[in-house]
Order: C-alpha cells, then structure tokens, then sequence
C-alpha cells in the first residue's frame, strides 16, 4: 500500500498518541477536520533538497565543511557534517544569501592563505589533523569570516531539510525537537501535573 | 463563492487601504453597512495551505514580510544625520499580505487599562517627550474591546487578572491550554507575590465562529495560522466584508498615491497592480488603514496644491511620535525539558508592574509574559561563557527544549523627533520615494527596559531556574508595533484625526490603524487597534447615512 507523505503520518500517529488527553478529546475532531483538508501536503511535495554543490567548488566545500564539522562536531550525536550543512550554505551562497558570496569567497581565501602561511604542511585546513584544526580555528574565531561559517552551521543545522541541511531531521532531533503539524498537552515536563488555574483572593472569574 | 470585483472606473463609497487588524473590521462593517468597498492590499492573497513551518523564509527572509532588498527604508539616529539605507533587516517591519500584521502576530491579546488613556493629565510634563490624553476614554472604547473579543474570537478568563479594567463581558472562549513556560512562569510569580493570569490570546481554544481550535502547531508570532484559528482578518472579518456580496478586496494592489481635486477632497487611490501597472480606483471616501508605517509614507508621499507637506498635515504631526514598546527580560534553563516549540506562543501574562510609578524614578510600566523563541534565531547567540562553537556549543544547542523567556513588554514615550518621513533619495522596486526613519529612546524608555530585566530575572529565580540570561537592552533602531505617526486628537494643531478618525483637514478621508494611538500602551496593541477599528467604522458609517462625507 501506498505510504501517506511523512508529516501525514505524524498527523495521523498523533491522533493514535495522544487521544487520550481531554483537551483533545473534547476538541480533535474539529483539529483533525481543519488540519487535514489544509493539507500540509503542499509542504510534503516541497522540492527535494539539494544533494550536490552548485556554488562553492569541490575544494572550497571541503574547507567549508571541515571548519562546519568543528563548529558542530560530531561524535555520539550529529554533528554540521551529518546533517549536510555543507550543503546548505551551497545553496544559500548560491540563492537567498547570494549577495554575500564574494565576501564569502575572499573570506575563504584569506582564511586559507593564513593557514598555508602558519602551517608547515602544505596541505589544506581541512586535511590537517582534528587537533591541528581545532587550534587554528581558536586563532581566528573572530574574524567575520568564521562567523559567517559559524552562523550558516547552525542554519543548516535546523532550517528545513528543503534547503540542503539538516539531513533526515538530524539537527531537529540533536536539539530535541520533533517536525509535526500537531500537538496535544501535555507539551513538557512541567505542565503535565498542571492543577488549574486558581484565582486570587478578593477577585471572582467567570466564563460565558 | 463568486468574489465581487469594481472596475477602476466605477466610483465605489469607500477604498480601504490596507487588509490588516483595522482595514478588515472597517472592511467588513461599511459593507454590511451596505456600502460598495474595494480593500486594496500591497501583499498576496495566501490560502491556509500556504503558510509553512519554515522559521528561515519566515524569520529570517522577510517570507511574508515587507523586504528590505524591494521596499527599502533608511535609518538614523538623530534628525542631523544622513539617514542610511538599513541592510539585513528593515527598521519597520510588518506582514505584506491579505490579512496584514494580524496573520503572523502572536496574538497576545490584552486590553489597555483606563490609565493608558489619561497618562498626560497624570505624568505629563515629562522632558523630551510628548505624553498627553487620548482624546477618547476606556470607558468609550471598552464596547469596542468587547466587540473584538466577541466578534473576532479571544480565549482567555475574565476576573483572572486583579489589575484588568472593567469589562461589560467575558471571554467568549475559555483559555488554551497552559505551557510548561506558563507554569513556571504562574509559580515565579505567585512566589513573589505576584499575580499571573492565564493569557488573553486571538487564538481559538474551542470550535468558534466555523474555526477550530488551536492545533498547537507553536508557530504563532511570525507565521501564518494554516489551520485558521489564529483570530487574523485573512480568516474572520475579510471572508465576511466578502460574504455582503459589496467588498472586493484586491491583493498585490500598492497604493502609492491618494488623488485629490482641487476642492480638497480625496477622489480615489493611485496605485500599481500586480504587473506593476498604475491604476487609479475612484471612490467616494478613502479610509487608510495601512499600518504605522505605512500611513503616514502614503500621505507624505500625497503632497499636492494645498498640500504641500503631505496630505492632512498642516500639523506637522504626520509621521511624528513613532513608538515602540520597548521592554526587558531574560531567558532561562530549566532543569527538565519544556519542549517550547510546541503549543500556543503565550499562556501566562502578570500585569503587576502595568502602572507607571514615580517611586521607580522613571515613567514607565508594562507586562511580562512568558514565551518562546524559533531555534534557528536562538542557535544565532549563546549566554556569556557559553563557548560559540566546538562541544560546548553543541551541549547548548541540545539544550534548547530546556529553555524559556520571560519577556517584559513596556512604554514608548512618544517624542516629536521620532519620526517616519520620506528619504530624499532613496526608491523602492517600483520607485516610490522610500521611508526614513528617525528614531531614539527616550531615558526613561531605556531605564524602564533595565528595571523589566531585573524583575524578569527575579521571577525566573523564583520559579526555579539553574540558569538565568538577563536580557540586553540596546539602543531601538525598529520594531514591529509601529505607533502614534498620526495622532488622535481634538486639537488640529496638534494632532492629525479626530477622535472619530476623520483626519482634520481632508473632509472625505479617515484613519485608522497603529498610526493612531496617542501612547503606546505596554506591549499587544492589535486588540486596541482592533477596538479603534470597529469604533472607527461605526461613525464612518454614521457620517455616510447622514450624508457627512
């Protein structure tokens, strides 16, 4: 059988979760009647994102992406690199941050020529080794250029995986955050033993 | 259902500029009044399908906002200086669709207190600024506040907030469901004596009006509500001016100009439609209801023969006392996870600090609420002593259900150099002379903000909090509750409209929207533009069947 798109599933397993709420009880059939025919389904049939580079060239992704995966390293959890914020800072370097490229790209440059003229190896940043790499980048850590790096990770991170990162939710989950359209009280840890509202001595409330 | 359309050349009654908070009540009441209405609205017609969860386009791409990179707008400081085109981000910022600001507000929805209308006879005399009455009472507006409540749809509890004015009605919903942010927030507060309340919101907790209750998707302040129980004219009163079979609203329709004749009446709206061809609508009367912004660009850039610093400016006022609501707080970690994204933005409100008090050293007051923040804006910046990359950073950015804010929402002191004018050189896309904005906080506007981080701070504390960010109050350089820029009041020296928002000088021509407030209130003034609307409409409606327009 044919599967339902993604964020359909999620509408539908939330009604098979958490009906037991009163909240929900008393007012789901007017949410589920509302949210479905409004259809996420124009979000589910966005464009598939993009997987391969169409800005940056293959050595300047490389550098880009080693700095992303010290930013965001990774390790038990997701880091920059699996979550493909490389691919993202492509496509916003290339589309909505366009105008921000060639500094970007003289960013890049001057980045890498302070590295080739502080290193004896010759090779780029992002062959060095982690530990090579972490000391350098605690050299430069304030240079627009890092930043501009440093604020285009966290993008790609956890903008929507439309745009190129956060690969399978990666980002999402690594901050805990699950991609649904719905969801029902209790909504954390504190509000689930939640007593009511009481009002204050002297004052009355009332309802229509 | 057929949409009525005019053709520019019929004269209809009115043309109402702008779809928003004012423009869609004032839409819909001159309709059912049985006028002929054409809405013009700069921005697209969206349908709930689609609005996306996308915090990127929507926060941070000018999605469904005015977009600096087409209609720019320069800033500066003092009057002095050479205002510059602002980058990144614009000064003003509102919503460019059908629906306008009230389809991505929070919807937080309080009233003002009787206090809000009198504070000239009450603090006035204050250097630097320019706080006098309204020219109207709380006790005329409140039917108003009832009748938003009512007929647009607000969930919250009445008698739950000790220092609410009086109101002739309840909530005609009752509250949405509490946050964790809520209840932390209500404990903090109650700890200290304080007096949380369950947050007034334009959101539906129940079926009302053929709109569902919230779905608690979290994305409110910025985005539009796809499954419309978000209070937004898009989905309450512009669906009804259409349903009189009298009112056309026309999206991707930007006004640049009103038309006058040489008896000094307004004939119409000049405007390019969405292939960016001039047109001109003929009408009868013109109500502009095209926000704080907005308003006082399109009159300014309306000079003519009579006119010669802008349409209904002999004041000089158009344009002047910009305001914000300036405010002050603080984030916070918790030991356990809040999970934030989810639910209605606000649930908890305290208005305890709402009166400005002399003892502080200051004018000043406001409210406090607690709510949350998009995690891509939040990634951006990391609390003091956080490291902003490497596995310190990543440890942060896994901490993020873990967090709240609490937000303090303030006082604006109106001042007369504050201002929205027209830059001398700047254009936008479609080459209209751009707005300048001029504007600084008054002292006690930026005290008052340091005193609100403070109480944030305490109130976080209170609850519980293991760490706590007091809030940086920099220096405002925009905001998006764009106030005052032309006055109400009953002196045309001083002010641009009469209280029933006819503006003094143009017999045929009426505002209403943020522009319009004489103070800036604390902090969520759609329900009182909202109130002013429905308010504005009845007279308007009044002075047409007496045949006084």
């Amino acid at each position: 059988m044919k599967q339902p798109p993604s964020s359909r599933r999620q509408f539908l397993a939330a009604i098979g979760n958490l009906a037991s709420a009163g909240w929900v009880a008393m007012n789901w059939p007017q949410i589920a009647a509302a949210a479905e025919p409004m259809g996420h389904m124009g979000h589910d049939m966005a464009a598939a994102p993009p997987a391969k580079l169409k800005t940056l060239s293959a050595a300047e992704a490389a550098e880009v992406d080693a700095i992303a995966n010290q930013i965001v390293p990774g390790g038990a959890t997701p880091g920059a690199r699996d979550a493909h914020a490389i691919y993202f800072i492509d496509n916003a370097l290339g589309s909505f941050f366009a105008a921000q490229l060639p500094s970007f790209r003289k960013g890049l440059a001057d980045f890498q020529s302070a590295y080739a003229a502080g290193s004896s190896a010759g090779a780029p940043f992002s062959a060095a080794p982690e530990a090579q790499q972490i000391a350098w980048l605690h050299e430069v850590d304030k240079t627009p250029f890092f930043m501009a790096v440093r604020r285009l990770t966290v993008l790609g991170m956890l903008a929507l995986p439309q745009y190129g990162g956060n690969f399978e939710g990666l980002g999402s989950k690594l901050i805990g955050v699950e991609e649904r359209h719905v969801w029902t009280p209790p909504f954390g840890y504190y509000d689930r033993d939640y007593a009511g509202f009481v009002p204050y001595p002297g004052s009355k409330t009332y309802s229509a | 259902m057929d949409r009525k359309t005019y053709k520019t050349s019929e004269t209809v009654d009115f043309i109402v500029v702008g779809s928003g908070a004012s423009g869609g009540i004032i839409a819909r009441e001159l309709s059912r009044a049985g006028h002929s209405v054409v809405v013009m609205e700069q921005g697209p017609r969206m349908r709930p399908g689609d609005f996306e969860h996308d915090e990127l386009k929507y926060r941070m791409l000018s999605g469904i906002t005015n977009n600096p990179a087409t209609n720019p707008q320069s800033f500066r400081k003092d009057p002095n200086q050479k205002a510059e085109r602002a980058s990144g981000s614009n000064p003003l910022t509102y919503a460019r669709i059908v629906g306008g600001s009230s389809a991505h507000f929070n919807a937080n929805f309080w009233r003002l207190h009787e206090v809000d209308f009198i504070e000239g006879s009450k603090y006035g005399g204050i250097p630097g600024a320019s706080l006098v009455d309204w020219p109207i009472t709380y006790a005329e507006l409140e039917p108003y506040y009832t009748k938003v409540e009512w007929e647009v749809g607000v969930s919250g509890l009445a008698g739950a907030n000790p220092f609410e004015s009086f109101r002739s009605k309840p909530y005609p919903m009752p509250p949405l469901p509490v946050k964790s942010s809520g209840v932390l927030f209500e404990r903090g507060g109650r700890k200290l004596g304080l007096h949380p309340f369950p947050s007034p919101m334009a959101i539906n907790s129940v079926m009302y009006k053929g709109r569902p209750p919230c779905a608690q998707c979290g994305l409110c302040g910025g985005y539009g509500c796809e499954v419309k129980a978000k209070s937004s004219s898009v989905w309450t009163v512009i669906p009804e001016a259409e349903a009189t079979g009298l009112c056309e609203v026309r999206p991707e329709s930007y006004v640049f100009r009103i038309g006058m004749d040489k008896g000094g009446r307004a004939t119409g709206v000049y405007y390019y439609d969405a292939d960016r061809k001039e047109q001109f609508q003929k009408a009868k009367a013109v109500v502009v209801s095209a926000n704080g912004s907005e308003t006082p660009k399109l009159l300014l850039n309306s000079a003519t023969s009579g006119f010669e610093h802008g349409l209904a400016n002999s004041s000089g006022a158009v344009g002047r006392y910009l305001m914000f609501n300036k405010g002050g707080g603080a984030a916070a970690r918790f030991e356990n996870p809040l999970n934030e994204y989810k639910g209605a933005n606000v649930t908890r409100v305290i208005h305890d600090f709402y009166d400005s008090d002399p003892k502080r050293g200051f004018y000043g007051g406001g409210g406090f609420d607690a709510r949350s923040g998009g995690p891509l804006t939040w990634g951006q910046s990391v609390p003091e002593g956080t490291p902003t990359w490497g596995p310190g950073f990543k440890e942060y950015l896994e901490s993020y259900t873990y967090w709240m804010n609490c937000s303090g929402h303030g006082t604006s002191l109106a001042q007369e150099t504050n201002r929205i004018d027209i830059d001398p050189e700047l254009k936008d896309d479609w080459g209209v002379p751009a707005m300048r904005v001029t504007y600084k906080d008054h002292p006690d506007d930026v005290k008052h903000a340091k005193w609100q981080v403070q109480r944030a701070v305490e109130i976080m504390d209170a609850a519980g909090a293991k760490q706590i960010v007091p809030g940086e109050v920099g220096e405002a350089r925009g905001g998006v509750h764009l106030l005052g820029t032309c006055r109400m009041g009953n002196d045309p020296a001083t002010s641009v409209i009469d209280k029933h928002h006819r503006t003094h000088d143009v017999k045929n021509l009426f505002l209403c929207d943020g522009s319009s407030m004489v103070t800036s209130g604390r902090g969520q003034p759609t329900l009182t533009i909202e109130a002013l609307a429905f308010r504005a409409a009845e007279h308007i409606a009044k002075f047409a069947r007496a045949n006084e327009i």
